[in-house]
This record gives structure tokens, sequence and C-alpha cells, in this order.
């Protein structure tokens, strides 16, 4: 763009519009008053001509009457006649006298000569008569003593010709002066004649060869006015040709008018035309300016404005016209006045909780810069502050009115003095942000905390407990490692609640690494896709015939990068992150594979796989499950942890029950770890009952665990369940176990762990050996 | 001496039996006939004096000088009748012979003698448009051409001799040229002559 400015552009095109008006209207006005004035001198100077042809003519008829009254004037026709000289000369003096005239001559036709000045003059027209004689004319131009005159021959008839009266006006100088004054414009008048060279000369010098050219072409084509241009400037000039007398040489008057003259009267106009016009012309470009900036004035304040509001700040058009852009401007404030309210609208939804517009974890996160900044050594502390049992009180009192209570509760905190800053973390939870000297001062502080909101609330004349718990971490400690210390109170909430106290100050190690899970994670997910989740299997060995009657399916977790990693460390996440699915899908297809397998090796072998319990109340996963079972060539067990059914109990035992009604046998895995309840016992259909290594290992040392073996073996027979001790580990548990009356024994003392392969190999190695000699070489 | 007159005499009278004819025709530059122009002869053996006859009349009739151009021989008396109504002031300033015939009326008639040869032309004071010529002249030999611009010399003595021919407009000195000629022996003789002529005056009637 040629314009960084509006009121340039403006003011460029205005200023450029008019000047070129201006121009058109300046050469109009040039040319019309050129071609007038011209015009008109052309007009004047042909007058001028016509009236120099009557002053010729008048002048003309005035000599011959003159000379006519002398010629025919008897007494002097015959003092002519009988040539009384004296009386003819007294008689022509008295006659020039009287006219006026420069020269009055008698001519004879024999060619005597007398004139009123005496002999000389006589002499100088000496060629008259000749002339005279040789032509008709009797009035023109004749030269004497080089001078042109105007001639009038009157001829005396006695009663023959005998001779003429010649009365003759010089033209000089004088009479081209009384001729121009006869013209209403300045003329200049000259009478010329061809000289012997051809040139046309006036008086003695020759003039200038562009007149003779002009002449010579005036007299040509018997042209009127026309444009002479010489060294002095353009004229327009008219020639006339004179009469001559006696085809003397041809004379021309040239009348003549410059144009630069002609001009000079309407000098002054087009000057005052293009004064004005300059004038005009500087008054439009400020004025246009002025305009130009008065209309972009409040543009560019827009356009500034526009910028400003665009950065964020608060702007404001002053409104000062009622035009179209006053109201752009006022929309302009309106709108940024909208932007601004909705933009601290947004900020304020962005910093607080829609349900109890008490700030939020990110206001809460916000603000705790500004504490650190003036904790002035100080340490920065966070307190996430959980209501206990939310599931219970929200179903007692409903979500909306659990919304008021947390406000409520924000609305306590916000009154206690320690607190800098608060925000709600999640539905239960309050953040709390205040200064300590030091973790002991902070849980002191906590404690106060605690104890000074933990007073029921009154809705309605109902009376609300509140129950709370307390997390606490340091700002500016842990937070390389853990990703903001709100996460981390988040965590030491947990981690009390966890611990079944009132408050936690964040623990670490307790934690473990988030980080280093996450990762471990995606990785698994990858792990499953790629098959590197594969099943281990453990031999279950049947004490009473003494081999191996079955196997367990272990998931392992084969990795490239970390190398083989055990189920503790991969399935309570799994569980948590809904990973559980796909990788029991894996485990159960491939462990029914392996059956078929050890099958078509000889070994007749029950499958046991473990079944997550968050995958029993699963519908979905059930009809799976199903599915592939119908697939497998031999009995197929699916061990539950008794614990893990608690999630959805109605959805679990139906899935159980059509497990069972599939011909699935059902184990209760590790029975007497959890808080094992003889409900579930009672309502799930198993098999098989499993006791925690936990148990098994502790025979050995206490006789209080053997006892417990032995009242489970003794429960689980009589619930009809086979009994199956796991972690068995020495030959002297097995005896025990065996003494005890268990059906079934696992554990490192029969064989860890193995892939399929080593389980073929074990499995065949295993087929020559004795009951009561179990082998010992599984240890190693 | 009166016998040497008679010999002369019989000389003439010799030359005068052998005497002829001469039809001289003058036209002008352009072939046209040319009237009342003058023609005389002064034959190279001698003129013989003039004879007086007459009446020699220049009448003044409707405004106009009639003859316009009238021959008469030395020592004639011309009359000049005035036969309009107006008067007439009868001039002449012709070196030969001025004179002025003072206003006369209706049948007034003047007369003048012309005792010298030349030209003298006539003018009226009143009347500028009149004007007439009346040639003096000193040959026997002088007769002014008709409309066809023919005169004839009659009774010439044959052999040489000089023609004049003299007109009012003619170019020339006096009006007049000369020119030599032969005239026959007998019988007519023929000669034509061309002169220029200038254009007459306005107020000349016939040219």
């Amino acid at each position: 763009m040629m314009f960084r400015h509006l009121r340039t552009k403006l003011t460029v095109l205005y200023a450029g519009l008019f000047a070129a008006a201006l121009s058109l209207v300046s050469v109009a006005v040039y040319l019309g008053v050129t071609t007038n004035a011209e015009r008109a001198v052309r007009s004047e100077l042909a007058a001028s001509g016509t009236v120099f042809d009557r002053v010729w003519a008048l002048r003309a008829r005035q000599l011959q009457d003159g000379a006519s009254l002398l010629s025919r004037d008897f007494g002097f026709r015959a003092a002519f006649a009988t040539h009384d000289q004296a009386t003819v000369q007294s008689a022509l003096d008295n006659l020039r006298a009287r006219l006026g005239v420069d020269r009055a001559l008698i001519v004879g036709v024999d060619g005597d000569v007398m004139a009123a000045g005496g002999a000389k003059e006589a002499a100088e027209a000496s060629g008259l008569a000749d002339a005279l004689q040789s032509g008709d004319e009797t009035g023109g131009v004749f030269v004497m003593n080089g001078a042109p005159y105007q001639t009038i021959a009157a001829p005396i008839m006695s009663p023959t010709l005998v001779g003429w009266v010649v009365f003759a006006v010089k033209l000089d100088r004088h009479e081209m002066s009384e001729l121009e004054k006869l013209s209403a414009i300045p003329i200049d008048a000259s009478v010329l004649r061809r000289g012997s060279g051809g040139g046309w000369t006036m008086g003695g010098a020759a003039p200038d060869a562009h007149v003779s050219g002009f002449i010579d072409q005036a007299l040509a084509t018997k042209g009127g006015v026309r444009e002479l241009s010489g060294p002095d400037g353009a004229s327009v000039a008219l020639a006339k040709p004179l009469p001559t007398i006696g085809g003397g040489s041809p004379t021309v008057l040239l009348l003549k008018f410059p144009l630069a003259r002609a001009l000079a009267p309407f000098r002054l106009l087009l000057g005052v035309v293009f004064a004005t016009g300059i004038i005009a012309m500087a008054l439009l470009i400020l004025g246009s300016w002025a305009l130009a900036r008065s209309l972009t004035r409040p543009i560019s304040a827009l356009d500034d404005a526009a910028r400003r509001l665009q950065r964020g700040e608060t702007v404001h058009v002053a409104v000062n016209t009622n035009d179209e852009i006053g109201r752009l401007a006022e929309s302009f404030n309106g709108m940024a006045g909208e932007i601004r309210a909705r933009e601290r609208r947004i900020i304020h939804l962005a910093h607080h909780d829609a349900d109890t517009d008490l700030p939020n974890r990110l206001a809460l996160q916000d603000a705790l810069g500004e504490i650190g900044e003036g904790a002035d050594g100080r340490l920065v502390i966070v307190a996430a502050l959980g209501i206990d049992r939310f599931n219970h009180v929200r179903g007692a009192i409903g979500y909306g009115m659990f919304s008021d209570l947390m406000r409520e509760l924000g609305g306590r905190v916000m009154g206690l003095e320690q607190v800098k800053a608060l925000g709600r973390m999640s539905t239960s939870t309050l953040g709390v942000a205040y200064l300590a000297d030091d973790v002991a001062d902070a849980t002191a502080i906590a404690e106060d905390l605690l104890d000074r909101l933990a007073v029921p609330i009154v809705f309605n004349t109902h009376a609300i407990d509140i129950h709370l718990s307390g997390g606490l971490a340091v700002a500016g400690v842990n937070d390389d490692r853990v990703a903001s210390v709100i996460e981390r109170a988040n965590v030491a909430l947990d981690q009390a609640r966890d611990g079944r106290r009132r408050l936690a100050v964040f623990d670490e190690l307790i934690y473990g690494d988030p980080v280093a899970n996450l990762s471990l994670m995606s990785d698994m997910m990858r792990a499953i896709a790629e098959g590197h989740m594969r099943p281990f299997y453990q031999p279950k060995y049947d004490i009473r015939e003494g081999r191996i009657t079955g196997v367990e399916a272990l998931a392992r977790w084969c990795d490239p990068v970390r190398g083989m990693l055990g189920p503790d460390l991969f399935i309570p996440m799994a569980e948590e992150t809904g990973a559980i699915r796909g990788l029991t899908d894996c485990v159960l297809g491939q462990a029914i594979a392996d059956q078929a397998r050890m099958i078509a090796a000889g070994h007749q072998l029950s499958m046991s796989v473990n079944i997550s319990g968050r995958l029993l109340g699963d519908g979905d996963f059930a009809v799976a499950a199903l599915d592939m079972a119908r697939a497998a060539s031999g009995k197929l067990v699916f061990e539950i942890t008794e614990t893990a059914i608690i999630e959805n109990p109605e959805a679990a035992i139906a899935n159980i029950e059509r497990f069972v009604a599939a011909g699935i046998e059902i184990s209760i895995d590790d029975y007497g770890a959890g808080l094992s309840s003889l409900g579930y016992l009672k309502r799930i259909p198993a098999h098989e009952l499993k006791i925690d290594k936990a148990f098994v290992m502790g025979m050995a040392q206490g006789k209080r665990d053997a006892l417990l073996v032995k009242s489970t073996v003794d429960l689980a027979h009589s619930l009809g369940m086979t009994v199956t001790a796991e972690g068995v580990e020495t030959p002297m548990v097995m005896s025990l176990l065996s003494g005890m009356g268990c059906d079934v024994a696992q554990g490192y003392l029969i064989a860890r762990p193995m892939p399929l392969a080593d389980m073929l190999v074990f499995l065949a190695g295993d087929a020559g050996r004795s009951a009561v000699d179990p082998p010992q070489e599984a240890k190693a | 001496m009166r016998l040497l007159a008679f010999i002369l005499m019989l000389l003439s009278f010799g030359s005068q039996a052998l005497a002829a004819d001469l039809a001289v025709t003058v036209r002008d530059a352009r072939g046209a006939p040319v009237k009342d122009a003058v023609v005389m002869l002064y034959p190279a053996s001698g003129t013989p004096p003039v004879r007086v006859a007459g009446p020699y009349r220049m009448a003044q009739h409707n405004i106009q000088f009639d003859p316009f151009v009238l021959v008469v021989p030395v020592g004639a008396t011309v009359s000049f009748p005035n036969l309009d109504n107006v008067r007439h002031h009868v001039y002449s300033f012709s070196k030969p012979h001025p004179f002025e015939l003072k206003l006369y009326g209706h049948d007034e008639t003047r007369t003048i003698v012309f005792d010298k040869p030349g030209v003298i032309a006539l003018g009226c004071n009143i009347h500028d448009q009149m004007i007439g010529f009346v040639r003096v002249v000193d040959t026997p030999f002088a007769v002014k051409t008709d409309a066809n611009g023919l005169a004839v010399l009659r009774g010439a003595p044959g052999g040489k001799a000089s023609v004049k021919v003299w007109h009012p407009y003619l170019k020339g000195p006096g009006n007049e040229i000369a020119m030599p000629a032969a005239v026959p022996g007998s019988g007519t003789g023929a000669l034509t002559i061309s002169v220029d002529l200038r254009p007459p005056p306005d107020h000349a009637h016939g040219y």
C-alpha cells in the first residue's frame, strides 16, 4: 500500500483531484482567453484594414477634389495652355498651402514638370510623366526621393489632355501614427515596398526575412489577417497591397499587432486565476488534511484501542461525534466492555468452583506463588482437608446440599486468620494454604484448623456432623519429584486415611513414584499388544495322589528393556487403570492354548487362571471368558481373591454362577489374607480354597498358624471344597500339610513358576517321581 | 521669273497629267478600322498650294461638336453655328490659333479664320464632354477616314511622297505619324497604315 495513513491518502486524493480540475480550468481559461484575445485582435486588425481603406479612399478623394478644382479651372487651364508659368506656379503654391499637401506638381504630357517647391522637387518627380502616360491609374503610391507618397493626379483637359495636376502626401512615420490612432487597438502600421533585390524594405533598411516572407505569402494567397512569428514574438498582421502609379514597385501597408500586447490585458486575469488556484489549492490541502485528520483521528483511536484490547488492556474510546464513527466507537466501547466482563467471568470461572463459587484448585495454585513471595523465610504449607465418608454424607443430604455444606465450610476456612488461600480441590476436599515455621508448627496449626472446622453445620435445624481428615505438604520440598504441592497434600490426605489417622504429612516413601508408574502403565498396554505378557505356570501337587494334577497360570511381563517383571508390580496398577481386562484376556487365551499343548504331551492337568475381582462384575468379560472357555480341552479353574468381589457383589455372584454352570471350577484365592468373610464362603459356589502363603509359611514357626491352617482345611472340607496350600517351601511344611489332610500343595518346594517349555520338561520328569518324595531340586 | 514659274507650273501639270489616286486604310493595333484619322500626302516633287473652298462649318449639336474632326486648308474661314437650345462657350488654347467664342445662343454663328496649319483642339467651357478638332492642313491632299478607316487621296502626283496620319488619340509626337509612300503613276494605289491609339477620354463620344 502506498499510504500508511488514511489522512495522507485522502489529502493526496483530494488535492490531486482538485489540481487536475484546476489545471483543466486553467488550461480552458488560458485557451479561451488567448483564443478570444487573438480573435478580437484579428477582427480589430481586419477592421483597421477596412478603416485604412476608407481613410485612403477618403484622402484620395480629397486630393482628387483639390486637384480637380485646379485642373478644371478655366483660368488655370488658359494660363497653362498659354505657358503662363508664373501664374501656374502661383496657383500651385496657393493650392498646396490651402490643402496642406506635401507636394503639388503639374506634369505636362510632354514630360515637363512644374513643382510647387521649385526645380528640385520637380526634378525628383521627373519619372511621373512617364508613369502617368503609361498607366491608367491616376492615384496610388509614387516614390520621390526614395520616399513613398500617396499621389493623386487630376488630368488637365484643355480640352484634350495636356497634363496633370498632381498632389502627393508623404507616407511617413507621422502619417502612419495618424493611421494607428484610428484603430481601436494600438497597432503598428508601416509601408513597405519591394526593393530591387526582391525583398521588402521600409524606408532605407531591409526588414526581417520573415516579414518579407509573410508579405509575399499574404499577397500570393490574398489572405486576410494572419499570424506572423518573428524574433520579437508572435504577432497577428495584415498586409494590404497599395495601388501604385504607372507600375511602380509594389507597395504594401503592413498592419501588425504583437500577440503579447493583445494578451497584456488578460495577463492580470490569468494571473488572478492562477493565484486563486494556488490559494484554493493550499486551502484545499489544509482543509482536506484537517478533514481527513478529524475523520481519521477517531479511526486511529479505534485502531489503537483495538490493539490495546488485543493485548488485554482495559480500553475506552472517547466518543464526541454523532456520526457513523461515533456510533462505531460506542459499539466498540460496548464490545470492549463486554469482552472485559466476559473475560472476567471466564477468569472467575477458571479460578472458581461452579457449584460453590469457592476458589478452585487453579486459584489456589496461583495464590501459592504470591504467598511464597511473602513467606519471609517461613514454610508455605498446603493442607488438603477432606470430608470423611463423603459417599455417605452425600447420600444422606443430596448433592445440592453437599455443595452448600462445602460452601459453608469454605466460608469458615476463609474466616480463619492463619489461612492465606483456599481452593476446592475435589468434591469433598478443600485445599488450604498457610505459613508455618517448621513441620511441627504446620502440624499444630493443621490440628487447630481441624478442631475449629469440625463443628456441626446446621441446615434447616438439622445439624450435620463434619468429620475431617487432613494431609499436609510443604511447598518447595519434593517439587522436582511430585508435580505440585497440592497434589502432594492430596496424597498425604490419602495416606492419612489409609493409615486411619486424622492428619498426615506427605511421605514420599509410602507414596512411591507416580511418575515411574505412569510410564510403566503405558508400557504395559504396549506389552499386551506386542505379546510380551506371557503366562508362567506353577504346578499344583496332589499330596494324596503324589503327582502334579494342575498348574496355575501366573502373568509375567518379559520386557525387552526392564527384563522380567513380577505381577506384584503391575497387577494392582492394571486393576486401577482398567488394563486388567486386556491382561486377563491375554493370559486366559494363552493358558487355554498351553493347556491343550500339555494335554497333547500326555499331561491331563487342570488350568487355574487368576480372575481379578474388578472383572467379575463385568458382563462383557463374562461373555468373552465363557467364549474362550468353550475352547478349553481340560478342566478350567478361575481363582478369585475373596476380597476383590466386594465391588458389585450381585453381578459378581451371577457371573460366577454362569461360570460354574459352564463347568468352570471356582477357587477362592489368598484365603485368610484380607478380612475373610464367611458370608462369601457361603454365597460363592467354590470348589477350592487356597490358603494364603503367609499362614502356610508361618506353620513351621508358630503353633497358632498351624492350628489356623488345620481348622481352615477342616472348614473347607466340611463345605465340600478341596484345600490348596500356597507357599510350600520346606519338606517339613509339606509333611505337616499332609498330616492335616490338605489336598494340594503349591510352592517353591514343588516348583517355581516357569514357561511352558520348561513346564513340559518338568512334567516329563515328574511322571516317575514318588509322592512321598517331593522334588527337592525345585528349591534350587 | 514668270517663265520659271510657268515651267514649274507645267511640270506640275505634267505630273498632274500623270496623277493617280491613293486609297489609305488606317487600322488600329487590333486591326479595327480607325475613323476620323486625317491622312495627308506630301509629294516628294513638291506640295501644290491649297485651295480654299468652303464653306467650312463646325456646328454644336446635341452638346457635341459636329463633326468631331474638321479638315480645313490654311486660310479657311470656319463658322461655328450653335444648333442647340443651350448656350456654348467655345474655346481653344491650341498654339496655332487660340480663341474664345464667349457665350452665344441658338442659331448664332461665329466665324474664325485659321491662317496657320496645325491642330485646333476645341472645347466648351460649359460642357466638358464637348470636344472637337479642326485640323488646318497645308496640303491639298488631305482627307479624313470614314467609318471603314478609308481615306482616298485623289489626283496626287505619282512618285515618291510622304504620308502623315493624324488622329486626336494617336500615340506619338503631335498625335501624328509620318511615313514614306509611293503613289502609282495611274489608277488607284492602296496603302494600309497601322496606328496605335490611346484610349479616348471618358467624355469623347464615339470612342
